[in-house]
């Protein structure tokens, strides 16, 4: 694992929207990504779009990872992106990930409205998270990549000059 | 504060108008008609009186979990599982808007679904229906109907779908508020369950009797049978104290097919002996067994042996009922096609299994003698806690710990203990939190978990506990390495 410093981390939110309450598979994606060296805030189960928002402004979040089991995932995400936007959180990278929708459906059928809705990748409940955390980092490189490295950079001279 | 007393009827009828000023739909609410309309429907229509021929007869009925956003549909559905998938028992299963209060979210939901011509709710939003709509689902199928939700405030729910005549009720002010809700403190739960027993209670009275339902399974992930068990005594008393006489009580399929069926035996035999010790004596209890509730194989057919598994040893359990999952589990809410498969594959499975005797009771023996001991150290905690009363003991057996569900989602749970598998896939405790069990117990659990790392050659971690959950779904019931 890469040996960054608690404030090199990049911050992410992770969270279960709307009302539901599946909290295993939440609590597992905390473990797993604090563990693949990413700064997590859990905000635990039945999150509306509003607290992930908040909490990604608070924390300066490069992104904010939703997950859905229960069916209404499609009603609970709309609109997510536009919030973000209107909170002047445009870059932030959104994934969602889960059963996001009643019944069974084709996943290309659940992306392609996930996308539609704004999110930037969409994943199924068998993903392998090694994947995932591969495919956050790239994007988080490509969105942040400049900027992040620049900010760091500040503040670790700001550590210098406080010495 | 809360205590474990009989709502006073004057009491219960103050609270009543509250309740169903709480939604439109609660003001058409009326008790008279209800009781005249559940004395017109006939005995194989009553949870109750189905439930306890079931014990007479030593069968194992069979129920599935189903809801749909529109009423014509649900009906439908509900036919269908009658009909193609031959059920003994049906459900209503409520949507998860209704389940928190959010009676806007779901009206939206069923908009959506009307516009959509398919269901945008994961459940049947009874509450928006009112008495009316949910009567026409009763008087549309044969079957006894029960409401199966997860609502930590039940309260207008019940009223509504009682008076529409249903005759049983799922969850219970532990079991619907610690896996499915996030800041409910147990207190105010276990009061607003008090209220849906006392309404069952006074059905009772009018010569009424309804199936109360607590939800066993808890999270279904990892969950020890002693804690499933407590809570499901727990329960059953604090039911019993308002009058219920039908109890069902639960647990949820754990893996080992001996620990299995050994915790549905201690259930049984500890909630007689714990009600019974508390002065009751006309109660009806049977046992409802719970098909796998983790995670499930995407692949259908791996998924049919899953339930197929929980199918055969919930007959060796001799629980009265088995609540049965779909091929479809792993993806989400199953089509009516694919639930009727899981009833048909359950069927058939049972009807392989009903006449052996697999297990003599002696060899069972050591494995119900331990639940029984630990069942023993969690409630005799919770009574003294709550010096003799179990509601006020539950409270601080929270806050304490001393009751600890694993992986729940409530802030008012410790979240401290640490379940997993050991080398025969019977779940241990690693970690036991504040959990009072003793240390003889303990060095047993610690035992067996030893037994286990030694054969997968590493040392005891939280990395067999991620590996234990999505162990069945990947194709085994013991998380190994890979």
């Amino acid at each position: 694992m890469e040996d960054k410093t608690e404030r090199e981390k990049d911050t992410i939110i992770l969270g279960v929207i709307g009302s539901d309450c599946h909290s295993v598979g939440n609590k597992i994606l905390e473990l797993f990504f604090t563990a693949e060296g990413f700064k997590v805030v859990n905000l635990g189960v039945m999150v509306s779009q509003q607290e992930f928002v908040d909490a990604a402004i608070e924390t300066n979040a490069k992104a904010i990872l939703v997950s859905s089991l229960y069916g209404h995932g499609e009603i609970d995400c709309q609109g997510f992106r536009d919030l973000c936007i209107e909170k002047g959180l445009d870059p932030i990278i959104l994934y969602a990930g889960g059963n996001l929708v009643v019944g069974k459906t084709p996943f290309s059928v659940v992306e392609a409205k996930f996308k539609k809705m704004g999110f930037d990748r969409v994943f199924p409940p068998d993903v392998d998270l090694k994947k995932v955390a591969e495919l956050l980092r790239q994007d988080i490189q490509e969105k942040f990549g400049s900027d992040s490295r620049e900010a760091k950079l500040d503040k670790s001279i700001q550590a210098k000059e406080s010495l | 504060m809360i205590k474990n007393e009989k709502i006073d009827l004057k009491e219960f009828l103050e609270i009543r108008k509250e309740v169903l000023q709480t939604w439109p739909t609660g003001q058409k609410v009326s008790l008279d008609e209800a009781i005249r309309f559940h004395r017109t429907i006939p005995e194989e229509r009553r949870f109750a009186w189905v439930m306890k021929k079931a014990r007479e007869k030593r069968q194992t009925l069979l129920q599935p979990r189903a809801g749909v956003a529109l009423i014509d549909d649900h009906i439908k559905l509900l036919r269908y599982l009658e009909t193609e998938g031959q059920a003994d028992l049906l459900p209503t299963t409520i949507d998860a808007y209704t389940r928190q209060n959010r009676y806007e979210e779901a009206e939206k939901g069923i908009e959506k679904s009307k516009q959509a011509g398919t269901s945008m709710l994961n459940g049947f939003p009874a509450v928006n229906y009112g008495v009316e709509g949910c009567r026409r689902v009763v008087e549309n199928v044969t079957k006894p109907l029960q409401v199966r939700h997860g609502t930590p405030d039940a309260r207008l729910l019940a009223e509504i779908t009682l008076a529409a005549g249903f005759t049983s009720f799922e969850g219970g002010g532990i079991s619907y508020n610690i896996p499915y809700a996030k800041r409910v403190p147990v207190e105010k739960s276990l009061q607003d369950w008090q209220y849906v027993d006392r309404l069952v209670g006074f059905y009772e009275e009018n010569g009424i009797r309804i199936n109360r339902e607590p939800f066993g399974p808890l999270t279904g992930t990892l969950v020890p049978p002693c804690i499933s068990i407590a809570v499901g005594i727990i329960e059953g008393l604090l039911a019993l104290k308002q009058g219920v006489k039908s109890i069902t009580l639960g647990y949820g399929q754990g893996g080992n097919i001996i620990q299995d069926v050994a915790a549905i035996t201690a259930l049984r035999e500890l909630a007689e002996e714990y009600f019974r010790q508390e002065g009751y004596d006309d109660f009806e209890l049977t046992t409802v067994f719970h098909q796998w509730m983790g995670g499930f194989p995407e692949d259908e057919a791996k998924a049919f042996s899953v339930i197929a598994l929980g199918a055969i040893v919930a007959k060796f359990s001799g629980a009265e009922k088995v609540i049965v999952k779909s091929p479809h589990e792993a993806m989400g809410i199953p089509t009516k096609e694919a639930n009727a498969q899981g009833l048909r594959a359950t069927r058939q499975a049972i009807n392989m299994v009903e006449d052996q005797v697999i297990f003599k009771p002696e060899d069972l023996r050591s494995e119900v003698d331990l639940i029984k001991q630990e069942v023993r150290c969690l409630m005799n905690k919770v009574y003294e806690l709550g010096k003799g009363d179990v509601a006020v003991g539950t409270v601080a057996a929270f806050e304490a710990g001393v009751l600890d569900i694993p992986f729940a989602p409530s802030i008012y749970n410790h979240g401290k203990i640490i379940p997993m598998r050991d080398n025969e896939g019977f779940i241990r405790i690693f970690n036991k939190g504040n959990l009072p069990l003793s240390e003889e117990i303990m060095a047993y659990h610690r035992q067996r978990l030893m037994e286990r790392a030694r054969a997968e050659g590493r040392t005891i971690s939280f990395e067999m506990v991620t590996d234990d959950i999505y162990a069945i779904s990947k194709g085994r019931l013991v998380g190994r390495p890979r």
